[in-house]
């Protein structure tokens, strides 16, 4: 190769270099980083960004040069040189992926050894989903459920995630951490917030119609402030596990339905605000639609879609408070 | 038998005289299979109602069952009687005289031959090319029906079961109707005249494989007839919740039994073939690049392709005969459906990409007129993808909460699959370099697979690494990596293929200009479309939503109108088939002035390929080395080139 046309690919591959350095920079990819782990994530994702520009720089500075200086004259009708192939290249471009690979490897290796590691103490939260809402069940003599998670800020957090039906997954983007929620197994996952603020649980994993709809708020706050919302909501919050309001939010109700007193607009299945009973008392219409959601099907809506295990899943008295809940809440009752 | 021994050789070109009357009823063709079909359901379901009724089952007409047993196994069967894709067997084995060698159906004199079942495999190559690429643009139009409903955030077009059900069979079609089986159309027309073979080992074999693709195609799209819509669970279609879902389900669990008998049925067929029946002196060190593909991508698919079938099977049975594997209240377990199914469907990618790779190297050595660099290290590297991509199935599960152990030894196997796909990329660079590089369509197709693969590639180390993959799985960045892998890989390397043999299948010249349009039109499309995705994933979209946060709003509207570019160029593409198809210049045997086999004789080939059989001299890419020569063929089409020829 003569000596011009060595400085002219460098210079091509410079410029990809930087045409993709500037990608890299300019285009927000990752999402402000709330916790330590996503810290670890983003350090693997700009250290293999890094190495995948080299590669890329390489790579397009070979096919630029050869477009531009190996294009056929018009009626040239000849042959290339026969080069059947070079041992010692063949051997490097072998060589030199395998060792950039590995040490991709070992990073990544170490960052999840470290993103799994919770430390001897971690606050434990057991999370568990079901189409299409999550739960967040707190440590402590109160046994705390609410329908949002609310975190210390700079301290390790174990969560164990559960499923009552199918699989879904947990993910903050900004907490970069994420795992499945599987029936029957019980998966975990550590996340260290670091930034005070609010995010929302995404579920990741196709479960149904409503899987779009399943979120949860989260917050970040100080210890003091943690405290005192677990202090909160087992005063007041306590006796409502088995009100209608509170089955409404922990059997996932939201998810896919609209109720205004619950502050709901999800749109996958019918709105609750104003039931027609089909000319049957109101509580009774709800209770069998509730317990076989296929026995009266709303008009414009499938059936086979709500899952038919309430009636099941929650006590009588539970399901006695719903109904109330629905009843009180119709638009024109009083 | 005799009769078929004094039969003159001209004779045997002939097609069979068009029956009359009634026997058109019974003859092989469509009037058979007009009433075979309804028969043989109503055999189904007599059989169902039969023995639910002997064994006091409630109700006796059970939908989901009959469905199962009628409309998706013996209806099938019997439209694939009636066109008569087992009438030779059934000739044979009730020891009937058979047709065995008047090939009346070898070769196609009419458009009309190619609705039926036919078993020459330049034909078959044909009908496997035109119903992909039929199940390609219906599964397109349903992309571009997702992408006007993403162009917003909430709810536009189409409600949440459909929108699911169209991401769905999008995939599907995309899958398991186009890119498997558009390679293994062209394959079939070019390996068994790359080898100088006279046709696949097994044609009837060949012509049921094919026939059972439009079978599978027509059950996924029936799926939207089924009441509650069709299968929307992804094209993973992840257990329990395909157990629990619409009938829809069960048209996914049995069109991909059908597509899978027709890859495994064909993957044995080239096989056989490529060990068999390569001409003289053709050692599988002279074989083209593109027939080491396929054989490689046969040994993945007789292997791997049974555990999809499996999978498929037990998600079935836990709906229609309450077996429980994926039932966790009764002992279930939900993770084993995810590692079957992986298992297959990790080496599925390889499946969809290693003849897009042997497609490549054919038109790089071509259009560079040098010899492909590195050909041994490039058929090995063939080999060792094959080898480990059966060991990385797992690196699709790493936030699935399988045992932690195993997530750092498949992420070093999966980093290490990075090096043999390297040296095929840099050796395809080294391949154009100091060449005389011509870029005719193919060419630009070839050059656009290798710098889209590059960025999908390099997406998937960032998807290798455990902790990245934590943060990107299930968000559209998936969708981004496995667009610019399948379609700026494997579709760019079919639309290379189609090109680069266009004027053998049909004896016509497509049109450059067409061609080069078609090119830039889709390279800007998918790159608009598919490039933001990879940030608008990370950032925090999930995958299979077909409502999102209006943060995402902006974005999602640029990708839809690329998305629709991208869809708008295929018309280009299909104008330039259609119209050079009917009265595009004539082509020579050999356009590319290429040393492989198939470019050896006319265009489009003589009905057995080669008059005499040829003779293997070298290996197949030696251009540039004076009077080298990869065969010797004597007479036959070759005197076009009247240098190439020895006599």
């Amino acid at each position: 190769m003569r000596r011009g046309s060595i400085v002219r690919i460098t210079i091509y591959g410079v410029l990809a270099g930087i045409a993709a350095s500037l990608v890299a920079v300019l285009v927000p990819w990752l999402p402000t980083s709330a916790s330590e782990e996503m810290d670890r994530i983003e350090f693997t994702f700009w250290f293999t960004t890094v190495i995948c520009i080299g590669v890329f720089a390489v790579v397009a500075a070979a096919i630029v040069y050869s477009v531009l200086n190996f294009r056929v004259q018009p009626e040239d009708e000849s042959d290339g040189p026969p080069i059947h192939g070079h041992t010692g290249l063949e051997i490097v471009w072998t060589a030199i992926p395998a060792v950039l690979v590995t040490a991709i490897s070992v990073v990544s290796a170490i960052v999840l050894a470290r993103n799994d590691d919770a430390g001897p103490n971690p606050l434990r939260i057991s999370v568990t989903a079901q189409q299409f809402a999550w739960k967040f069940e707190y440590p402590g003599d109160d046994k705390v459920v609410s329908g949002e998670l609310v975190l210390p800020v700079d301290k390790p957090v174990k969560l164990t995630l559960h499923s009552r039906d199918v699989i879904h997954a947990f993910w903050v983007p900004e907490f970069g951490q994420k795992s499945d929620a599987v029936p029957g197994i019980e998966t975990t996952l550590v996340i260290t917030p670091t930034r005070k603020g609010s995010y929302r649980v995404i579920c990741t994993e196709l479960c149904g119609l409503g899987h779009a709809t399943m979120r949860a708020p989260v917050r970040v706050v100080e210890q003091a402030e943690y405290e005192k919302y677990l202090a909160d909501e087992a005063a007041g919050g306590a006796p409502d596990e088995s009100s209608g309001e509170a089955v409404f939010v922990t059997a996932g109700c939201g998810g896919c339905h609209a109720f205004a007193p619950a502050r709901s607009d999800a749109q996958v299945g019918p709105s609750l605000d104003a039931v027609d009973p089909r000319g049957r008392p109101l509580d009774e219409f709800l209770l069998e639609s509730i317990e076989d959601p296929n026995a009266v099907l709303a008009e414009g809506y499938q059936g086979d879609v709500m899952p038919n295990t309430y009636g099941k899943s929650l006590s009588e008295e539970q399901l006695d408070a719903l109904v109330q809940y629905l009843v009180d809440g119709q638009k024109g009752s009083e | 038998m005799t009769e078929i021994a004094q039969t003159p050789h001209e004779a045997h070109h002939t097609p069979a005289p068009p029956r009359r009357g009634v026997r058109r009823l019974t003859g092989p063709g469509f009037l058979r299979a007009a009433w075979l079909t309804p028969l043989f359901w109503a055999i189904g379901t007599g059989l169902v109602l039969f023995f639910r009724w002997l064994g006091h089952y409630e109700p006796i007409a059970d939908w989901t069952v009959i469905t199962v047993v009628a409309f998706l196994t013996t209806a099938p069967i019997g439209f694939l009687a009636g066109i008569g894709a087992f009438d030779y067997w059934l000739y044979y084995i009730s020891g009937r005289a058979t047709r065995v060698d008047d090939h009346a159906s070898h070769g196609a004199y009419s458009w009309r031959d190619y609705f039926k079942v036919n078993t020459d495999h330049k034909v078959i190559g044909v009908q496997y090319l035109v119903t992909t690429f039929f199940f390609f643009t219906v599964g397109g139009l349903m992309a571009m029906l997702v992408r006007a409903e993403l162009a917003n955030p909430d709810m536009q077009f189409v409600d949440t079961q459909t929108y699911n059900g169209l991401v769905s069979e999008h995939a599907a079609l995309m899958i398991f109707l186009f890119i498997i089986p558009a390679f293994a159309g062209l394959a079939n027309f070019a390996v068994p005249l790359m080898l100088g073979a006279p046709d696949m080992a097994f044609p009837r074999l060949n012509a049921l494989s094919y026939w059972l693709l439009p079978v599978a195609g027509i059950m996924f799209l029936c799926a939207f007839l089924a009441p509650g819509g069709a299968f929307a669970t992804g094209w993973t279609s992840y257990a329990p919740l395909a157990s629990e879902q619409p009938l829809g389900q069960v048209f996914f669990n049995m069109g991909v039994q059908w597509a899978g008998a027709s890859s495994i049925m064909t993957a044995l067929n080239f096989l056989v073939t490529i060990i068999t029946m390569r001409a003289p002196g053709m050692t599988f060190w002279r074989m083209p690049l593109l027939v080491w593909a396929n054989f490689t991508t046969s040994l993945l698919v007789v292997i791997a392709t049974p555990f999809i079938a499996g999978s498929q099977f037990f998600v079935m049975f836990d709906r229609v005969m309450h077996t429980n594997f994926f039932d966790v209240s009764e002992g279930g377990y939900v993770l084993g459906y995810q590692h079957i199914f992986w298992f297959y469907s990790h080496p599925a990618v390889y499946i969809m990409m290693l003849p897009g790779f042997g497609i490549i190297s054919e038109v790089m050595a071509v259009f560079s007129r040098k010899p492909i660099f590195g050909y041994r290290l490039m058929a090995l590297s063939l080999m060792g993808i094959l080898v480990l991509g059966f060991s990385v199935w797992a690196h699709h599960m790493f936030v699935a909460g399988l045992a932690p152990w195993l997530r750092v030894p498949m992420m070093v196997t999966s980093m290490i699959i990075a090096v043999p796909t390297g040296i095929k990329i840099f050796s395809w660079l080294a391949t154009m370099w100091e060449g005389k590089l011509h870029f005719r369509t193919p060419m630009l197709f070839a050059l656009g697979f290798i710098s889209m693969f590059v960025l999908g590639g390099l997406s998937g180390i960032f998807l290798a690494s455990v902790p990245i993959d934590i943060a990107a799985s299930d968000t559209y960045f998936i969708v981004a990596h496995i667009h610019y892998v399948l379609f700026g890989g494997s579709v760019f390397t079919i639309f290379a293929g189609i090109y680069y043999w266009f004027p053998k299948m049909t004896g016509r010249m497509y049109s450059e200009k067409l061609g080069k349009t078609h090119f830039w039109l889709t390279f800007i499309g998918f790159n608009g479309t598919f490039f933001p995705m990879h940030w608008v994933g990370l950032q925090g979209m999930p995958r299979r939503v077909a409502d999102y946060s209006a943060q995402f709003g902006n974005w999602n509207m640029v990708i839809s109108m690329f998305s629709f570019l991208l869809g708008a160029s295929t018309i280009v593409f299909f104008y330039n088939m259609i119209i050079s198809w009917h009265r595009g210049a004539i082509a020579p045997s050999n356009p590319w002035r290429a040393l492989t086999l198939e470019w050896q004789v006319t265009s489009p080939p003589p009905v057995f390929n080669f008059d005499e059989i040829p003779q293997v001299v070298g290996g197949p890419y030696e251009y540039g080395v004076p009077g080298a020569k990869h065969a010797v063929l004597r007479g036959g089409a070759a005197t076009v080139h009247e240098e190439e020829v020895v006599r």
